[in-house]
């Protein structure tokens, strides 16, 4: 489904991604790990076209999406999120799912102005998608609230409702555990899995450890901009470039 | 909630009689009927400038708008025999395509670049008409601009826009179809993109949404609606001049929205009172700058909202009142 060859992003003389073959399956749960400034929120920023990158390719589809607008790719099929919950903060929360229910919504500046009854009536089907995003989140108690005065844990989970709003094929949730107590922790992940029920597939950056052994299928390291291990989760546990990289090469030698 | 919209919509609908019956009070006394028509054309040019500013980015060139639409309609109807109506409308779309043209790159710059770019727009846009003398005339400017002609609908309503009273309501119709068409943007998914743009650019295109085009989008319809207010300045005041529309005329605009504030209604009164203070005081026309800047600290040190926000701010002494008031009786 998705695919980079040779990912390179270099900001001048610092090389924050070397060379990436990223290869991820429909309907899979990937995670992508690697200790902090690895390079995983860029390679992030790459695939959403936040940043451009500096050679290789990255393929959605067999499609090559090098260049394109962010929009453009969110229209694709690929949404994300932020690592800080990043959203609309002076809108309440229904006010965010309707935005971001944006490519769900395809109306005219005319049928706006006139309110036209099939203006009216697209309308309300983007209210009907937005509360159902909203819904699936448990957030729909929450919706007059302002986004700005949300607990974290709940910004968090807006942040995944108004991702799912877009009707991704291809998730990406950048540490979406990020500041979130054990309790709240099991009832996102229930809801990770939930996701992937419908069909989506997710890429997952995340440090909870824990969780990302739980709930992923497979797993990608990265160090340094680099690739330096992948696979079940079972694998990485064992695999001894990865606990070098976490805790540095310990004295003993293994 | 429901008897709240209500008494929302009948304040609504009273502030639009009032506005329909003040020419007719004021008729005979041409002063009054010019400062009406004067702070209609300055509430479309704030309301637009406002919808502009939704989306994060305030203009200080719109005067070089409004002026493209003055003369473009003036042009036409003295020069080319255009209808007045159709040249009004021809000033509104020259200033729409103009916008439309520089939309896209103007999208791509923000804050304080913006600001300095949409300035010097305006600038250069003032320049031209100053240089342009075949055409308008230079710094003599434009004269004997046609007030729209008498029509007649099927034969047998007459309608007539030409003298200053009538000319009240040509102005007060087309502020209130432009109003009605801002207000239904502002509560449609486009109100709700333009103001998810003023608020967080990565976040909506993450989502998807066109950040560039919906920039564009509302500017050139707003410049649309600024050059339909440059037509009807030009064929009511009959003449025009290129000093009319330098950088200070746009710096107005963006003290009406400031002091009037965010809502919707903040442009609206914001013009209103900021017109007609100047007047009142009339002996101090010329300290107008010095007027303006006074008001704009009041507003953000007392109001910070401004204008708009009196209403909300007011309410729980009113409600005190009221309560004291039912105590004692």
């Amino acid at each position: 489904m998705l695919e980079t060859k040779a990912l390179t992003k270099n900001f001048g003389g610092l090389c924050a991604v070397n060379k990436l073959n990223l290869s991820i399956q429909a309907g899979e749960i990937v995670g992508l790990i690697g200790p902090n400034g690895a390079g995983k929120t860029t390679v992030f920023n790459l695939i959403t076209g936040f940043y451009r990158a500096s050679s290789g390719e990255i393929l959605f589809n067999g499609k090559n999406l090098v260049g394109q607008k962010p929009h453009r790719i969110a229209e694709s099929g690929i949404v994300r999120t932020f690592q800080i919950a990043k959203l609309f903060p002076n809108f309440t929360v229904l006010q965010n799912l309707r935005a971001a229910s944006h490519l769900f919504i395809r109306v005219n500046l005319w049928e706006a102005i006139f309110r036209t009854s099939s203006y009216r009536r697209k309308e309300a089907n983007g209210l009907d998608h937005a509360m159902k995003a909203l819904r699936f989140l448990g957030l729909d108690s929450l919706k007059d609230e302002f986004a700005r005065i949300l607990p974290h844990g709940h910004q968090k989970l807006l942040g995944i409702a108004m991702a799912l709003a877009a009707s991704p094929e291809l998730l990406l949730l950048d540490e979406p555990l990020e500041g979130m107590n054990p309790k709240e922790v099991d009832r996102a992940l229930d809801i990770i899995a939930g996701i992937r029920a419908q069909g989506v597939t997710i890429l997952l950056i995340e440090h909870n450890m824990r969780a990302v052994m739980r709930i992923c299928d497979r797993i990608v390291v990265i160090n340094f901009g680099q690739e330096i291990a992948k696979g079940s989760p079972e694998e990485i546990r064992q695999n001894k470039d990865v606990i070098k990289a976490y805790l540095g090469t310990s004295e003993n030698g293994n | 909630m429901r008897f709240v919209k209500s008494v929302r919509d009948m304040t609504n609908l009273a502030i639009v009689c009032l506005g329909c019956v003040v020419p007719i009070v004021m008729k005979g006394n041409e002063y009054y009927l010019h400062i009406y028509i004067i702070c209609v054309i300055n509430i479309i040019l704030a309301s637009s400038l406002r919808a502009i500013a939704t989306t994060g980015q305030v203009s200080i060139g719109q005067a070089g708008f409004m002026a493209i639409g003055a003369y473009t309609s003036a042009i036409l109807a003295t020069k080319f025999n255009f209808p007045t109506y159709s040249a009004l409308l021809m000033g509104g779309l020259a200033a729409m395509v103009l916008a439309a043209l520089i939309g896209y790159p103007l999208a791509r710059v923000r804050t304080v670049y913006f600001v300095m770019v949409t300035m010097f727009l305006g600038e250069i846009i003032r320049l031209v008409l100053f240089e342009w003398r075949t055409m308008t005339g230079g710094s003599t400017g434009m004269m004997g601009i046609p007030r729209p002609e008498a029509f007649s609908i099927l034969g047998i309503l007459q309608i007539d826009f030409s003298n200053r009273f009538q000319f009240c309501y040509l102005a007060l119709a087309v502020l209130l179809l432009i109003l009605l068409a801002l207000y239904n943007i502002e509560r449609s998914h486009f109100g709700t993109v333009f103001a998810a743009i003023g608020q967080e650019e990565s976040v909506s295109s993450s989502v998807g949404i066109n950040v560039a085009r919906y920039k564009v989008i509302i500017f050139s319809l707003a410049s649309f609606f600024t050059g339909l207010a440059g037509g009807l300045y030009g064929h009511y005041m009959t003449v025009l001049n290129p000093d009319s529309f330098g950088t200070f005329a746009s710096l107005y605009i963006v003290i009406y929205v400031i002091v009037g504030g965010r809502k919707f209604t903040g442009p609206i009164s914001g013009a209103i009172i900021l017109t007609l203070i100047p007047e009142i005081f009339g002996g101090l026309k010329e300290y107008q700058p010095f007027i303006f800047v006074i008001v704009l600290f009041l507003v953000v040190f007392l109001l910070p909202g401004g204008l708009s926000e009196l209403p909300d701010r007011m309410k729980p002494q009113i409600r005190k009142i009221l309560k004291r008031g039912f105590r004692i009786a």
